[in-house]
């Protein structure tokens, strides 16, 4: 564990499915400390995870109840179903919620289903139906509102964001200290974090910022908003998109996009799948092609076209294209990565705005998994994303009861260093909080650290 | 490969021994016994050794099965050679031979002594040789993943795999720390049961701990100069009731905890061990019953010989070389079958047999009929054709090792069969053999050469003979003490000057 882990009594999970995201959450949740037993078909995919993390694998069909009691069902508090077919994986979370009454959590990524997701969840008595292609689309669709920002997360129903952008040369920013921040420009945003090089800090006042840093802000949308403008960012959402690949992602991020008027090209390479996607995006142009192809590239117009993003299944595809539109045009770019190995190399490429579906999936189960390991608490994890390319978190919490967080103005609590208090939404209104400000039941808080594992706001009190 | 890593966990592990010759100190302030003070030296020799190698966790903590064995095979050379520094400084064995000989004969539960006589020894020797079982049974590594928790995801588990006797070592529980702690809580129940009834049995406490520290380990070093010959017979039945339990797979004992008795008891290893147990015991009971005369005696002597040979004890209550050549001979057999998987036991194991009878009667059906195709399956399941494999190639090793060590051992003169039962004995971790080296004699009339490789059939039998052999692969070796930029100074030296 990382800086501040303790000892807790983690929560018994089981994950069916060892793909990607199956891989990525064994990972984080053995991480977090929890007892988890992984199923798998595949016996040496299950021996590689078993080897790799502390977890348990067990060989075989995961929605069989033999199987399922074999791996001690009865007592296990979560099971998450992320299997190819979405049939299984809600059929896994049906036997187990039947059989064990334990929460359920199923990935379901065909759109079919995905549209009756709520139906589903509520008629089965599921936690929660994931579509980690729909979580992507929505990030990157937030990307495309606001391009000139490398990562938006959003907090409080999209009321407060998290907006992380690099700073450009010459911009006001450059070599500005956070102090001075407030004389300067009118805002009501905190700076939560910079990125220099390979460093993350959590700034204080006295920290200069400097051009090429990336820094991240919080606060509520249109603040934010105001503030990119202020120092002289593009907050115009784009015109057109470019979408390379006609997936399930890219049908909903173009269904998304098409909803606020950006005008959607999408290259695919199947004439099948095409006559399909012009059937349900009717205001969409599609076109049967190679998107791979610098020359139809040319001819459907990617020198002009605002935003680029290549949503291919292969990782190496895209970062190729990426990198090409870089060198063609002025397009805002996004890159979709499914799979995480050799993260390093892809920073180091500076893609621009990279989405990876797969921390996504595992935030969201995450999020639930902590708020669910203190359901009894006197705070309550809502979300959670990793920041910086995870060397932070960034959870937002709701105050349930009164505790020694409560009533007590911020700066008279013991906060652990590297934990900062983000915004505060107030019944709806957002707060950046100062010295004096208090937090209230009912408040739900947004904090930023560098530890880990933290799923009650007592966790950021020194002790 | 990870040097810092394996330096670090060897640290830990010296760590652990420092801290555990406390014990032995204590019993020398009870018995006011001014040898208590060597431990009190090396234990803190040990101590700050192991603090000072493995201060700071290295920052890449990930390490992989090759690591693990050495890890493993390192600890154990280690703990010996620290463990032995006692019995030499105190001069309570003087040689250092004979020393390291007795130690690894305690940490490998193997209970072979070089001591013609124990009585003389202070209590406080008698109790670190007996400790040195009980240690050893479970594996002190499995005790270092049980106190501490290690990082780097998985790969920990690597050390229990290299360390746990099986052909398959699995989890008991998702994580291994808890898994660690679930084995020590039995281990530990269930000795302090034995001590319990051997001291209601009317036992002394420091001969009841002793004895039951020798019964956990399945070791087999006794405090008296006849085993357990002198103590009653209800104390004799206590003892070899509970190296039979100690015996069985503690899957078993975690299944009778924590799910239920009946899966327990329907483990196919279990129900084989215990089945060998009993035919032995009746044919032995039958074929020494005129030299006994009564059928009493005959079963209890019968009884505890097979249980304390079988899971490898090798506690004695009579001088089995006496007996007629047929049960020498099951007790021969029973020596190489071993206790079960997964127990404290040596041997080449129940399950290992199991498995290799299975696949010969099927290599039958398949002359039978040659297009047949038929999984072995063992407790209802199909047995993976790697752990099959790998059942082979450990059969044929033991038995390139076994040949090699008789070789060596008679090239020193000794008859054919002391020979042959020195290194069944060692190998197996079981302790007394027969002839020269049989229950009422001692393994310390050997020259140096044979004592030592009887050493290396010791740990290479209690580690399942890879963790070890692989320190030997050269190529392994090279990497290991190449001076490179990954080895600190310090780790760098502790291991090369070995």
């Amino acid at each position: 564990m990382a800086i501040g882990g303790k000892k807790k009594s983690g929560l018994r999970i089981i994950i069916v499915g060892l793909g990607k995201v199956g891989a990525t959450l064994a990972e984080q949740l053995s991480l977090e400390d929890h007892d988890v037993t992984v199923i798998d078909r595949n016996a040496p995919k299950v021996q590689a995870v078993a080897d790799r993390f502390d977890v348990m694998g067990m060989v075989g069909n995961g929605a069989s109840y033999s199987m399922l009691v074999d791996a001690g069902i009865d007592k296990t508090d979560l099971l998450i179903a992320v299997t190819e077919s979405d049939e299984l994986n809600l059929l896994c979370c049906t036997l187990a919620k039947q059989v064990a009454g334990c929460s359920a959590i199923a990935r379901v990524r065909t759109p079919d289903y995905s549209r009756e997701a709520d139906y589903l969840s509520e008629r089965l008595g599921l936690a929660m139906i994931l579509n980690p292609d729909q979580l992507s689309a929505h990030e990157i669709a937030r990307i495309l509102y606001l391009p000139s920002a490398l990562e938006i997360n959003a907090f409080a129903h999209h009321q407060a964001e998290s907006v992380r952008f690099r700073v450009p040369e010459g911009n006001l920013l450059d070599g500005m200290e956070i102090s001075r921040l407030g004389r300067e420009i009118e805002h009501n945003i905190l700076v939560c974090g910079v990125e220099r090089g390979d460093d993350v800090t959590i700034p204080n006042g006295g920290f200069r910022i400097q051009k090429g840093d990336i820094v991240s802000i919080v606060g509520s949308r249109t603040e934010s908003m105001r503030f990119l403008r202020n120092i002289g960012l593009e907050t115009q959402q784009v015109a057109n998109t470019l979408i390379i690949g006609g997936g399930r992602s890219a049908y909903y991020l173009a269904s998304r996009l098409l909803t606020h008027k950006v005008a959607v090209t999408i290259v695919e390479r199947s004439r099948a799948r095409c006559e399909e996607l012009s059937d349900l995006l009717p205001d969409a142009v599609i076109i049967n092609g190679d998107g791979t192809d610098a020359e139809l590239l040319k001819e459907v117009g990617i020198e002009r076209a605002e935003s680029f993003v290549p949503l291919t299944g292969i990782d190496e595809e895209n970062v190729l294209l990426t990198l090409h539109a870089r060198k063609v045009s002025k397009a805002k770019l996004v890159t979709k990565i499914n799979r995480m190995a050799f993260r390093d190399v892809i920073d180091g490429l500076d893609l621009g705005s990279v989405v990876y579906p797969r921390y996504l999936t595992s935030e969201a189960i995450i999020a639930y998994v902590r708020a669910l390991g203190n359901a009894a608490q006197s705070s309550r994890v809502i979300s959670m994303f990793h920041m910086f390319s995870n060397r932070a978190e960034a959870l937002e919490m709701r105050v349930e009861e009164p505790s020694e967080v409560t009533n007590v103005p911020l700066k008279e609590l013991h906060i652990k260093p590297e934990v900062l208090i983000g915004c505060i939404n107030r019944g709806g209104r957002i707060i950046i909080p100062g010295g004096d400000d208090s937090l209230q039941v009912g408040d739900t808080v947004v904090i930023v650290t560098r530890h880990k594992g933290f799923d009650n706001l007592r966790d950021m009190l020194e002790r | 490969m990870n040097r810092r890593m394996i330096v670090y966990l060897l640290g830990r592990v010296l760590f652990i021994e420092g801290a555990l010759m406390l014990l032995p100190t204590l019993c020398a302030l009870i018995y006011r016994e001014r040898c208590g003070l060597w431990f009190v030296a090396v234990g803190a020799l040990c101590c700050l050794i192991g603090l000072a190698v493995s201060r700071r966790e290295p920052a890449d903590p990930v390490f992989y099965l090759k690591e693990g064995c050495i890890v493993t095979a390192l600890s154990w050379l280690l703990i010996s050679i620290f463990g032995a520094l006692p019995f030499v400084l105190s001069g309570a064995i003087p040689s250092f031979t004979d020393a390291l000989f007795e130690t690894v004969s305690g940490f490998t539960t193997t209970g072979a002594s070089i001591l013609p006589a124990v009585e003389p020894l202070p209590r406080c020797m008698l109790f670190w040789r007996s400790f040195t079982h009980w240690v050893g049974g479970m594996g002190v590594l499995v005790f270092l993943l049980a106190i501490m928790p290690i990082h780097g995801g998985g790969s920990h588990f690597n050390l229990m795999r290299a360390e746990s006797p099986g052909p398959s070592v699995g989890k008991l529980v998702p994580k291994v720390l808890s898994t660690a702690r679930i084995l020590y809580y039995i281990y530990i129940v269930l000795t302090a049961i034995n001590v319990a009834l051997l001291f209601i049995g009317g036992m002394p406490l420091f001969d009841a701990l002793t004895t039951a520290f020798g019964t956990a380990g399945t070791g087999g070093f006794g405090i008296k100069n006849d085993s357990l010959a002198s103590y009653g017979i209800h104390l004799q039945w206590i003892t070899g009731i509970f190296m039979m339990l100690f015996g069985i797979n503690f899957n078993a004992y975690f299944l009778v905890l924590y799910d239920s008795p009946k899966k327990a008891f329907k483990m196919e290893e279990v129900r084989a061990y215990l089945a060998v147990i009993l035919v032995s015991t009746v044919l032995i009971t039958l074929n020494i019953l005129p030299q006994v005369s009564d059928v009493f005696p005959a079963l209890t002597q019968a009884f505890f010989q097979v249980s304390s040979i079988i899971t490898t004890t090798g506690f004695s209550t009579v001088d089995f070389n006496a007996w007629p050549s047929f049960s020498k001979a099951i007790l021969v057999v029973l020596v190489f079958c071993g206790a079960c998987a997964g127990s404290t036991g040596g041997g080449i194991k129940v399950s290992r047999l199991l498995l290799l009878a299975k696949a010969s009667l099927n290599e039958f059906r398949a002359y039978l009929h040659p297009r047949s195709v038929r999984t072995i399956k063992l407790d209802g399941r199909a047995v993976e054709r790697e752990t099959l494999h790998s059942v082979y190639v450990f059969c044929a090793v033991y038995f390139f090792v076994f040949c090699g060590s008789t070789l060596l051992v008679l090239l020193e003169g000794v008859d054919l069969v002391t020979g042959f039962t020195a290194v069944a004995a060692t190998i197996n971790n079981i302790g007394p053999g027969l002839n020269a080296v049989g229950p009422a004699a001692n393994y310390g009339q050997l020259t140096i050469l044979t004592k030592y490789v009887l050493i290396f059939d010791m740990l290479a039998g209690r580690l399942e003979l890879f963790p070890l052999l692989l320190l030997l692969h050269p190529s392994l070796l090279k990497e290991l003490l190449r001076p490179g930029a990954s080895a600190s100074g310090k780790g760098g030296e502790s291991y090369a000057g070995r």
